[in-house]
């Protein structure tokens, strides 16, 4: 392996990374569906207010719920057709969330699209004010506002824009495809940001395992006067603390964000999105999903449209060859298991991951033999197994003093415990519980 | 020498709270925090030279004087005078801590006047009237046996502090896994002996 | 000079020589403590549960004195505790209710479906965190304990998957109610018999399709005891507040389709005599 590749310190490489399941297919567009539910609540922060009643007509792209506050997004409809209410669906998180359940007319007419803006020369207030009203927010998984984080507040000074396109994620190959189909939109979304950032060193940082998209992105970011920095496959190189220092060499602060490094990180798929709606003006109602594992018949990457039940795409990917044992939305390590089929995608969906019942074992946990395995793998250089015996013995205390809140539950300790320790777990309780006593 | 001898003797081989198990009470009952086994420690380290300072002037120079060319010997009064002593003393200490730390003295609660009836503390008077060490030697002993004492305790808030994380048998939990880290804490101390 | 002389004597010098370095320290060292707080924290349980959203006894005796709390804040003490602490400051004492926890969920192993295979942290504030826990009905007792644990007075025992509360043990101090992540335990007044073991504001159908035994919000015990109960949303609710509380007689009379309207010791009796849940019957 080439040495000279950045990375940062801790972090694993699962030996199976599955994905060459899905990396060789094209994006396909999905087929239209009767029925469409689009989650109210994507985004981080206030959710949005619906603006539609049940049976209200709408075209596609048309807003259906109005951002409430700052910290919060649009939402517009994905297909045209008619409104019949709001339902309550399985939310990603487990618990149901409120939907706005859309009857598709099968037209799928596109209503009045946002002019068209000459992003080189227009004002950028005019860009930022378009970021907002397109609905856009992190698609890397986070789900945090676009306009937000593309408004630091002046007094925190942003010189470097790096976007994420390490898909570090075991099976995800949906920015790979992207990165390899529609390098250009990539690269153009990442020069508007910078235009309104302010900023003109632009970074982009890929795996070296997707060579393909490195050569695609290559051929084109010299006109946008981007930087390609190839980065060892490591697990989370895609976090953005982890990128920003395997990139510029930068520490954020404990507690801090990107910002207080001077930095704002973007993932690709956020940029093309950022792309379309500067330039065509079409607001964010789409994305490209993985759907992929090892019982799904024919697993690649579909562009899907916001409010799409998961339970059709895998009946598009051909169904399953045998019986999943778990289905994630997400990737393996940080994505999230699912209860129901019924959960739809959102904008932060980056995969749809079934995996067959012989890989979802269950694993009986035993006491930790401190071996360091942890200590070692950790990319925020903390010591998980001193604080999983915290929070087994309950003293959030002694786990705040040892810096838990900096988790970022990538999984990394979980993964090589040799005791199978759920150590993730004990990290997130004991994050809620310290948040809990804070109010 | 002497001095030097009086010192290890009185931190590492004679412990008082692992070799001599005296002072046993605080040992076990502030131990549970760190932060409180240290205001144990400075309270106890306090009275205790303090008391080896007072008690010795008082043995070598009040329990047997000379009057009127006669001997008058009352050292039958030692305990009872020793005792009355400590419990002066803590009385000031516990009238101070209130005024100067009331968190500490709430979390001492009861153990701060049980020193009072520490054995450690009346021990270290009795140890030197036994030796009859001058008043220079009592004061030197005091003091290190309660740095000995410190030692002991602060060895042990650690250990529990530890104890309190780790996944102990429920038959063992609470004061039975501190008793037996107390007993192999003990037996790592007999190392010491022979050393002087 | 004799021996007892001198023993009389030393004593007695030394001992007043102590009590005037004492008596110098104490004035010059002086706190001004309140003798009012010593006596109320006297007069409290003492348990230190925090139910009264103080740190403590000694902290809520405090607050008693300065006039920030009524004693009757204390949700532990008994009705005469309070009046003694009422009477021995010369305060009101404040409208008391003794309270007491209370489940709400009748949904037990058997009862409710389980969607998922949970294989992590056998308490209920990390399986929350884990897909919004294991169970089919978002809103019920996940029965991993976490109540139990932190209940001071031991009152709460898991039972096939639920936590149900000994009333005779619980003494409302509210732990319980602040631990669970579900937020299924309610604080009701101490004197109420009856409750609606359901927690979930779903719809029926819904809530069918997971659990046993629900409440459908059919209204019937609304229409059988006027006033006595209220619906709240696709569930009903007793109306605690109402001047008569449900008994025995109208549980019978009423006849709840479901049987999630249950006095507490019939709800305690069903779910201490159910078959002891067996691994393999899951899902």
């Amino acid at each position: 392996m080439n040495k000279n590749v950045k990375t940062f310190h801790g972090g694993i490489h699962p030996a199976c990374d599955g994905k060459s399941l899905s990396n060789g297919v094209s994006v396909q567009r999905a087929p239209l569906l009767d029925k469409y539910r689009v989650v109210i609540s994507e985004n981080v922060g206030k959710p949005p207010k619906p603006v539609v009643e049940a049976g209200a007509c709408v075209k596609k792209y048309q807003l259906i719920a109005a951002a409430d506050g700052f910290v919060s997004a649009n939402l517009h409809a994905p297909t045209s057709g008619r409104v019949t209410g709001i339902v309550e669906v399985p939310g990603a998180m487990g618990v149901p969330v409120q939907a706005i359940e859309i009857e598709a007319d099968g037209a799928d007419e596109a209503g009045e699209l946002l002019p068209a803006l000459d992003w080189r020369n227009c004002d950028v207030a005019l860009l930022r004010k378009r970021v907002e009203e397109a609905g856009l927010v992190g698609m890397g998984g986070a789900a945090f506002p676009t306009h937000v984080k593309l408004s630091p507040p002046p007094e925190k000074k942003v010189d470097v824009l790096v976007l994420n396109g390490a898909e570090c994620e075991p099976y995800l190959t949906a920015d790979h495809r992207l990165m390899v189909e529609q390098p250009e939109a990539v690269l153009e979304g990442a020069a508007i940001s910078a235009r309104i950032l302010g900023v003109t060193k632009i970074y982009i940082g890929v795996e070296i395992n997707k060579a393909d998209a490195i050569d695609a992105l290559n051929a084109h970011a010299a006109e946008f006067g981007i930087e390609v920095v190839p980065l060892k496959v490591q697990y989370p190189q895609g976090s953005e603390k982890q990128l920003i220092f395997a990139i510029t060499g930068r520490k954020v602060p404990a507690g801090g964000l990107p910002m207080d490094a001077g930095c704002v990180v973007q993932n690709v798929g956020t940029a093309a999105a950022l792309a379309d709606a500067v330039i065509r003006g079409i607001p964010l109602v789409e994305r490209i999903v993985t759907v992929t594992g090892e019982v799904v018949a024919h697993p690649g990457n579909w562009l899907l449209k916001i409010g799409t039940p998961v339970i059709r795409v895998v009946e598009w990917a051909g169904g399953v060859t045998e019986e999943p044992g778990k289905l994630i939305l997400g990737g393996p390590m940080m994505g999230f298991a699912q209860k129901s089929f019924d959960v739809t995608v959102t904008k932060n969906t980056s995969g749809i991951l079934l995996l067959p019942r012989t890989v979802a074992v269950t694993y009986g946990s035993s006491p930790c033999i401190r071996c360091g395995r942890c200590v070692a793998g950790c990319p925020m250089n903390l010591v998980p197994c001193a604080l999983g015996n915290a929070v087994e013995a309950e003293r959030f205390d002694l786990a705040a003093q040892n810096h838990v809140m900096d988790c970022l539950e990538c999984g990394s300790c979980a993964y090589v415990c040799p005791a199978h320790r759920p150590l993730v777990q004990h990290m997130r309780r004991a994050k809620a519980e310290i948040r809990k006593r804070k109010k | 020498m002497k001095y030097l001898e009086l010192t290890v003797g009185a931190v590492l081989v004679y412990n008082f709270v692992l070799s001599r198990f005296l002072g046993i009470c605080p040992f076990l009952g502030v131990s549970k925090r760190l932060g409180t086994a240290m205001g144990m420690s400075g309270a106890v380290i306090f009275v205790m030279t303090l008391a080896s300072f007072i008690t010795s002037l008082l043995y070598r120079h009040v329990l047997r004087f000379e009057y009127d060319g006669r001997t008058v010997d009352i050292g039958f009064l030692q305990v009872l005078l020793f005792i009355l002593v400590i419990a002066g003393l803590v009385q000031l200490i516990e009238i101070m801590l209130q005024k100067l730390s009331p968190m500490l003295y709430q979390a001492l609660g009861i153990y701060l006047p049980l020193i009072t009836t520490n054995c450690a503390v009346l021990g270290a008077a009795t140890i030197n009237a036994n030796n009859n060490y001058t008043v220079l030697e009592a004061t030197v002993f005091g003091f290190f046996s309660g740095v000995g004492f410190a030692l002991a305790l602060l060895l042990f808030a650690s250990l529990r502090e530890r104890l309190d994380l780790a996944a102990v048998p429920a038959p063992f939990k609470g004061t039975a896994i501190a008793l037996i880290t107390a007993g192999i804490l003990a037996m790592a101390f007999v190392g010491f002996s022979g050393l002087c | 000079m004799g021996t007892l002389t001198a023993a009389v004597m030393v004593m007695a010098g030394i001992g007043l020589a102590l009590g005037v370095v004492i008596g110098f320290f104490a004035k010059l060292f002086q706190v001004k403590s309140d003798a009012r707080v010593e006596l109320v924290t006297e007069l409290l349980p003492g348990a230190n549960c925090g139910g009264c959203g103080k740190a403590g006894c000694s902290d809520f005796a405090k607050s008693v004195v300065s006039g920030e709390n009524p004693p009757s804040k204390c949700p532990v003490s008994s009705k005469e505790q309070v009046t003694a602490i009422a009477l021995a400051l010369g305060i009101d004492a404040g409208e008391s209710f003794a309270k007491k926890a209370v489940v709400c969920c009748g949904g037990d192993r058997e009862q409710t479906l389980r969607l998922a295979n949970y294989n992590g942290v056998l308490d209920c504030v990390s399986a929350s965190l884990v897909a919004g826990g294991p169970k089919g009905c978002a809103y019920g007792c996940l029965g991993m304990g976490t109540c139990a644990r932190k209940c001071p007075f031991g009152a709460i025992e898991i039972i096939n998957g639920l936590a149900v509360i000994h009333k005779e043990l619980c003494v409302g101090c509210g732990t319980c109610v602040a631990v669970c992540p579900r937020n299924v335990i309610k604080l009701v007044p101490a004197e109420a018999e009856v409750h609606v073991y359901c927690n979930s504001p779903a719809k029926g159908p819904a809530k069918k399709q997971v659990c046993r035994v629900p409440c459908l919000g059919c209204r019937k015990c609304v229409r059988a005891a006027e006033g006595k109960f209220t619906v709240n949303g696709f569930r009903a609710e007793v109306n605690y507040q109402a001047p008569e509380l449900p008994t025995a007689e109208d549980v019978q009379k009423i006849g709840c389709p479901t049987g999630c309207l249950l006095t507490a010791e019939e709800h305690l009796r069903i779910e201490m005599n159910e078959p002891e849940w067996s691994a393999g019957k899951d899902e």
